[in-house]
């Protein structure tokens, strides 16, 4: 039986499909099939970020509309063996899924697949319910501010109650934390929150840490998912976010300022690799 | 002066209020079963039964012709007054209006499905019969365990509510008695909502976005620098909030 996760977060712009990009492709560079849904109807973008936008014929509102099956509309990534990719339609909006048409597709992936990956749309509105209602899992994705921080919250507590599992009484979705952009040098400075009082106010385990890096809009732009830039530290940092979501301890990194050099203090540069 | 003279000439205002009420929801249309349930009601708490007002709410009875003056009568002998029904079909209505008894739609049922739900995730309380008040005791409170997040609201209608957790920022924690927090309260927290002026707010560590008590209330930007963080207690002085270290 596969598990489904969805990647959520209330807030636009934190880095929710990167995310769900980066994760789907290391749960496949580690062996495991895995489906990847973008539920962004409307606003397609997963497709881009995989770099398998030239190859998209059918979309999710096809499947569930019964205008195309499931497996004409998948497709197949090029670089990674067992990872497939589920686009969203551009030119439909979010009433065009339904419950019942979610369920059937997932349940029909769910035959062939170990993890469906559900990348969630911002906000808190149909798409992203629909998106969350059946999973098992939530990588609840926040930035070091604020009001990605309170957004968070509020997705933390739609889960709660308005997910499949809490409709039905069964055991909660298990909820993970994962920070993105996260600049030791600008928490160090007071500019951005500090890890501590994230995970203070969200009281949820944290699953990943992922440092702002120029390789993610690198690899968004070139649409190279950052793992397979396995020399960066974001990239890294999601092979180690898919570990622990595998059940594996590693050890958190990246949490640390940088020392930075007397040059690059003097020239204004930040500690980045 | 005609402003003067026009307002010396009304003999009445009219003027919205909201008043507590004891809704009394009917799950048997049997009048006999009704009064043998109050009998033993009344044993219990009988500092409640002195002519208060109830409402009769029928939207959980599936009966066209119900013994409405029956019930009524019922109700009067153990010194519970009805002042209106709530819900049922026309016939109900129809005889409400006959008694004399003012009639209120029914209670707009929540949605549960995920899609139709506008609504935010308000965490109801369901108001059982009346409990004993008078003995100024514990009454219907609750506990709620776990963090309070943002856009979720948890109430107590009635006595007081505990929090074993979190109160997030934008989350609302509400009661008709106290409020206590066993945990950081970053949201809002309001005491005394049916405007019990003793109700206090308690609470571990204040960082809250609002307080209130009766209806009285401060935000952050009123509250005391020097209390945040700390371990405070919350309550109604003079018509002021008075904000003090619990020690």
């Amino acid at each position: 039986m596969a598990k489904i996760i969805v990647v959520t977060s209330g807030k636009g712009g934190v880095g929710k499909t990167t995310s769900a990009a980066a994760i789907a492709t290391g749960l496949a560079l580690r062996g495991n099939k895995t489906v990847v849904i973008d539920f962004d109807v409307g606003l397609r973008n997963l497709d881009l970020i995989m770099g398998c936008e030239r190859r998209v014929v059918y979309d999710l509102v096809n499947v569930i509309q019964g205008e195309a099956g499931l497996n004409q509309a998948l497709i197949r990534d090029k670089r990674t063996e067992n990872l497939h990719i589920l686009p969203a339609s551009q030119t439909r909006d979010k009433d065009a899924l339904t419950l019942e048409g979610v369920e059937k597709v997932l349940n029909d992936l769910a035959e062939d697949f170990d993890y469906i990956i559900c990348d969630s749309p911002a906000g808190i509105e149909r798409g992203a319910q629909l998106a969350m209602y059946f999973a098992d899992e939530a990588v609840v994705v926040t930035n070091p501010e604020v009001s990605s921080v309170r957004d968070s919250d509020r997705i933390l507590g739609l889960l709660s109650s308005k997910s499949r599992r809490a409709e039905q009484n069964r055991e909660p979705v298990k909820e993970h934390l994962l920070i993105t952009r996260y600049n030791a040098n600008r928490v160090d400075d007071g500019d951005m929150l500090n890890l501590e009082d994230i995970r203070e106010i969200l009281a949820i385990e944290l699953i990943g840490l992922i440092p702002e890096s120029e390789a993610v809009l690198r690899a968004s732009n070139q649409g190279v998912p950052v793992v397979h830039d396995d020399n960066s530290d974001a990239g890294q940092a999601y092979l180690d976010t898919v570990a622990r979501l595998m059940g594996e301890e590693v050890p958190l990194r990246f949490h640390a300022a940088q020392k930075r050099s007397l040059i690059s203090r003097m020239f204004g540069g930040g500690g980045r690799r | 002066m005609s402003l003067n003279r026009d307002r010396a000439e009304t003999a009445f205002t009219f003027k919205g209020g909201m008043l507590p009420m004891t809704v009394m929801e009917l799950t048997s249309g049997d009048p006999e079963r009704v009064r043998a349930q109050l009998a033993g009601k009344v044993s219990q708490a009988p500092a409640f039964f002195q002519h208060t007002p109830v409402v009769l709410s029928v939207e959980r009875l599936d009966e066209p012709h119900l013994a409405l003056e029956r019930i009524c009568a019922v109700c009067r002998a153990h010194k519970l007054l009805p002042v209106a029904v709530r819900g049922g079909p026309d016939p109900v209505k129809q005889s409400a209006w006959a008694l004399g008894l003012g009639w209120f739609p029914p209670q707009e049922s929540r949605p549960k499905a995920v899609e139709a739900s506008p609504a935010e995730p308000v965490v109801e309380v369901e108001t059982e019969l009346p409990l004993p008040v008078a003995e100024g005791g514990q009454t219907g409170g609750r506990i709620h365990r776990g963090t309070v997040r943002s856009g979720q609201q948890v109430s107590a209608p009635e006595g007081d509510l505990v929090v074993i957790g979190a109160v997030n920022p934008g989350a609302e924690v509400l009661a008709a008695g106290s409020v206590h927090v066993y945990g950081p309260l970053r949201g809002r927290a309001l005491a005394g909502i049916h405007g019990d002026r003793e109700a206090g707010i308690f609470c571990h560590d204040l960082h809250a976005e609002l307080l209130s008590v009766a209806g009285t209330y401060k935000r952050l930007e009123d509250i005391d620098p020097r209390m945040l963080g700390a371990s405070v207690q919350v309550q109604l002085r003079e018509d002021q909030l008075r904000i003090s270290a619990l020690t």
